[in-house]
């Protein structure tokens, strides 16, 4: 046992933190990537550590984090889903458009049903047609997307309905604050309880780890799989209607390119790419971390066109990382 | 010697992938308490017959027998409910979770705090700690990683889970390829420690001097067919591998 302890101490974190320390505090890496930069802009910028940035920051982090929560989850249970840019999209427009016709609760509640209903398509054509479902969300993605566009024309429309929906998602609640970031936190510790404390926890977590020996111990392997792809569907359509209810507009070009920052937002916090392994408290601060450099770039002066640069050798550097743990985990 | 009771019989045994028919009315049967060696050279059948056995998949024929009533399970969940828990190399542990969550995988206790049911964590390790420690593994913390642990180590978690969910008969599906002579000898030692409890074992191996130590009876499969069933008093380890070598009975075993 002594041995193989020191087999195992992680070189890349210097030799005072072993293998299973870090296994157990699985959130370390990116918590101290935050706490990093979040002194590096809040002592470059003098606006950066005020309460009005910090809020302003908190809403960006919430629309973003909310859908990588969906996405995480499910890549727990080892399956992509590159659909829920479209989906946030998609979900602000139909939510738009019913909340005109009916009134904004109906609308919602509609909304939430067919994103749903997306979700359980991405996870039957994944599963039926044994198809990676990085290709079957992929054509998802671009189908949405494509469909949306060519139904409006690229034309916006704005939101004139009731204010019950806008209320409860996102207008402001006093000091910056909007109830968008409540929600990011009661569902990121909503979807950890039910991660690592529930039985439907343990099966997600043994579906991605290996869904050979999941299925031989019993668990449903693949109505976990599609519940979850339901879930990731959800999400990013909450997220959707919340950004649409703070702009008052939806437009079908909304979200391009969000998919990937809500994986590298899971990956940063962790998540492992395939599967069985990651945590909501990481994608918590991995989605913080994604917010905080897009803002904090700006205000230290870099032009907005770094913030990708960033993201990039940020999001290099921690599936480097995971890669190294899960080398360590064989 | 007790009397012997039959535990489970499986009858005429078919099962086709694509135009491959990978078993070919194939029966066997059970005892309650023995240990029955299914042998095979690769290819032979052996893990398509007790596929169907842990309800993994269906026959396409045949009819199964469990306790003296005829069943059919349409998953492992309902083989596991009723006492039959198969053990293989690589498909019993997920090597990137917990010991203890593995071993309750699937059938993990919950406690009720109002209207939801979470975990019982510190049952669970509670549990498992005392069930692996019992098993002579020392491990520092259930919390620790299967990837952590031997193939030894391995399979003992798995046969002691199954024996501390009051397993029936148990399954194990080449348990001792890819392990050290010391580690074999161990889980064999296992094997007789689950047989003396009363549990019936399902021993399969392509290697006779891996199960001719511990089992009294063996059955021997070639390509789907069932070519011979001994006892041990009747041939040695030689006339087995002679049996799956040829795939004929000689004249004088046959009874």
């Amino acid at each position: 046992m002594e041995n193989s302890t020191n087999n195992m101490g992680v070189e890349t974190r210097g030799q005072f933190l072993n293998f299973s320390q870090i296994r157990r505090w699985p959130e370390f890496g990116v918590i101290l990537a935050f706490l990093i930069l979040f002194t590096f802009f809040s002592i470059f910028s003098s606006k950066f550590l005020t309460l009005r940035n910090i809020t302003g920051i908190l809403t960006i982090v919430s629309e973003l984090g909310i859908m990588a929560i969906g996405v995480a989850f499910l890549m727990i249970a080892g399956e992509f889903d590159l659909s829920v840019s479209s989906v946030y999209a998609l979900s602000g427009f139909l939510f738009v458009t019913l909340s005109n016709s009916f009134n904004s609760p109906l609308a919602f509640i509609i909304t939430l049903t067919f994103a749903a209903f997306i979700g359980f398509c991405n996870g039957m054509i994944t599963l039926r047609a044994h198809i990676p479902s990085f290709i079957a969300t992929l054509g998802m993605m671009l189908f949405l997307r494509g469909s949306l566009l060519a139904v409006t024309g690229g034309e916006s429309v704005s939101y004139k309905s009731d204010i019950i929906m806008p209320t409860l998602l996102t207008r402001y609640i006093g000091h910056g604050f909007r109830p968008s970031h409540i929600w990011f936190f009661l569902l990121t510790l909503l979807f950890s309880l039910v991660l690592t404390n529930t039985r439907y926890g343990n099966w997600v977590f043994a579906t991605g780890g290996n869904k050979e020996v999941a299925r031989a111990m019993g668990v449903n392997v693949n109505k976990v799989k599609v519940t979850n792809f339901m879930l990731s569907s959800l999400m990013a359509s909450l997220s959707g209607c919340i950004v649409i209810s703070r702009f008052n507009l939806a437009n079908a070009s909304f979200g391009t390119g969000m998919e990937l920052e809500a994986i590298a937002s899971a990956v940063i916090g962790g998540t492992f790419l395939t599967g069985g392994y990651g945590t909501i408290i990481g994608v918590f601060f991995g989605a913080f971390l994604m917010g905080m450099m897009r803002t904090g770039l700006v205000m230290i002066g870099a032009p907005a066109y770094w913030y990708q640069t960033f993201v990039g050798a940020i999001l290099i550097i921690a599936a480097t990382i995971n890669l190294k743990l899960r080398r360590l985990e064989m | 010697m007790q009397e012997a009771t039959l535990l489970a019989k499986m009858v005429n045994m078919e099962k086709y992938f694509g135009a491959v028919q990978a078993l070919k009315k194939v029966s066997i049967e059970v005892q309650s308490g023995e240990i029955l060696g299914l042998l095979g050279d690769n290819g032979a059948g052996k893990s398509t017959l007790i596929k169907i056995l842990a309800g993994v998949f269906p026959p396409d024929k045949g009819e199964i027998f469990f306790e003296g009533s005829r069943v059919n399970f349409s998953s492992p969940r309902d083989a596991r409910a009723m006492g039959i828990e198969t053990v293989h190399q690589a498909l019993s542990l997920v090597d990137i979770m917990s010991i203890s969550r593995n071993f309750f995988l699937g059938r993990e206790p919950t406690r009720r705090i109002g209207p939801i049911r979470l975990l019982d964590r510190k049952k669970m390790n509670e549990e498992c700690e005392k069930a692996v420690t019992g098993l002579g593994v020392r491990v520092r913390s259930p919390n620790e990683f299967v990837s952590i642990l031997s193939g030894g180590e391995r399979q003992a978690i798995s046969i002691g889970r199954a024996m501390h969910f009051k397993v029936k008969l148990l399954i194990l599906d080449e348990p001792l390829a890819a392990l050290s002579v010391r580690e074999t000898r161990e889980v064999l030692r296992q094997v007789e420690k689950v047989r003396e409890s009363g549990v019936s074992v399902i021993f399969i191996t392509h290697n006779v001097y891996h199960v001719y130590p511990v089992a009294e009876r063996f059955v021997m499969l070639d390509r789907g067919i069932k070519i011979g069933e001994v006892y041990k008093k009747d041939a040695s380890p030689e006339d087995i591998i002679e049996i799956i070598a040829t795939g004929k009975m000689p004249k004088i075993l046959k009874s």
